[in-house]
């Protein structure tokens, strides 16, 4: 077996090892508490966004869906996905909801876990968005 | 015996792991309407890929049926919080809420493991779902 061939089966094994170790999702608990004003109030993703949902793990926030707001934790807003799912991957799988800070990702609220997940890296990306009133 | 038997051989035994019968299309219309004080979640699994691996699929710790390749079955459950697992060579979980009335579904997929392929379920939208399940075949009794 040449080196290169060699050095891309090493690769190769190392990547499925990692993948099968992945970390949990970072999460510690959240409370999140319905909003008496503007209930309804939902968003409108007007670009598609990428974004980091766990250690290796990406989700494209696609142009045209649609987010209604659940609620607020100390965080930030709570927006479920209306029609489609969201989730958030490591070890395992959680179904999440988006939690903004205006129009920044600052995390993730897991309705299972209620918990908050921060967003890996610690720095939000920036959503291009429409707000719709009900 | 000629690489051409081999691929023949190896193409019988992929397909005879895989599930049979009616598929989605033929069975929808026949699949009983949902109580209203319960959900629905459809688990299936698209791919004829390591059809050799089908673990049990089990809901809050439960059995629920197996991971057959090409097949797809459901169960209607109260509204609550559920985890999915699929025991392989390492359990991936999955979890997500369930309400009264709702449809979710739960695509089964394999992934190419170090030693043997493992079973990672994933939570799909509904219109990407329905587009996988036309061609899958319905396990009516999926504990069997």
């Amino acid at each position: 077996m040449g080196s290169g061939v060699r050095w891309m089966f090493l690769m190769a094994l190392l990547g499925l090892g990692l993948s099968a170790c992945a970390p949990e999702v970072v999460r510690r608990p959240t409370q999140v508490m319905p909003m008496a004003d503007e209930p309804g109030a939902s968003i409108e993703i007007v670009e598609n966004a990428s974004i980091s949902v766990g250690p290796g793990y990406q989700r494209v926030i696609d142009r045209g869906s649609v987010w209604t707001r659940v609620g607020r934790s100390v965080e930030g807003d709570v927006f479920k996905p209306v029609d489609r799912v969201f989730t958030v991957e490591g070890a395992h799988i959680h179904e999440a909801y988006l939690v903004l800070d205006g129009d920044r990702v600052v995390g993730f609220y897991l309705p299972v876990e209620r918990a908050f997940s921060p967003v890996p890296g610690g720095t939000g990306t920036r959503l291009s968005i429409r707000r719709r009133q009900p | 015996m000629t690489i051409r038997r081999w691929l023949a051989v190896g193409m019988v035994l992929l397909l005879s792991g895989c599930a049979t019968g009616a598929k989605y299309e033929e069975v929808k219309s026949t699949i009983p309407a949902l109580a209203p004080s319960e959900g629905r979640i459809y688990f299936y699994r698209p791919s004829a890929l390591g059809a050799a691996v089908q673990p049990d699929i089990k809901l809050n710790g439960q059995k629920v049926g197996t991971a057959k390749p090409h097949g797809f079955y459901f169960v209607d459950r109260a509204p609550g919080n559920y985890e999915v697992s699929a025991a392989t060579e390492t359990e991936k979980k999955l979890t997500f809420t369930l309400a009264a009335g709702q449809e979710r579904f739960v695509r089964l997929k394999i992934q190419i493991g170090l030693l043997v392929g493992r079973i990672v379920p994933e939570l799909v939208d509904r219109t990407e779902a329905e587009g996988e399940l036309k061609d899958l075949s319905f396990i009516a009794e999926p504990l069997k």
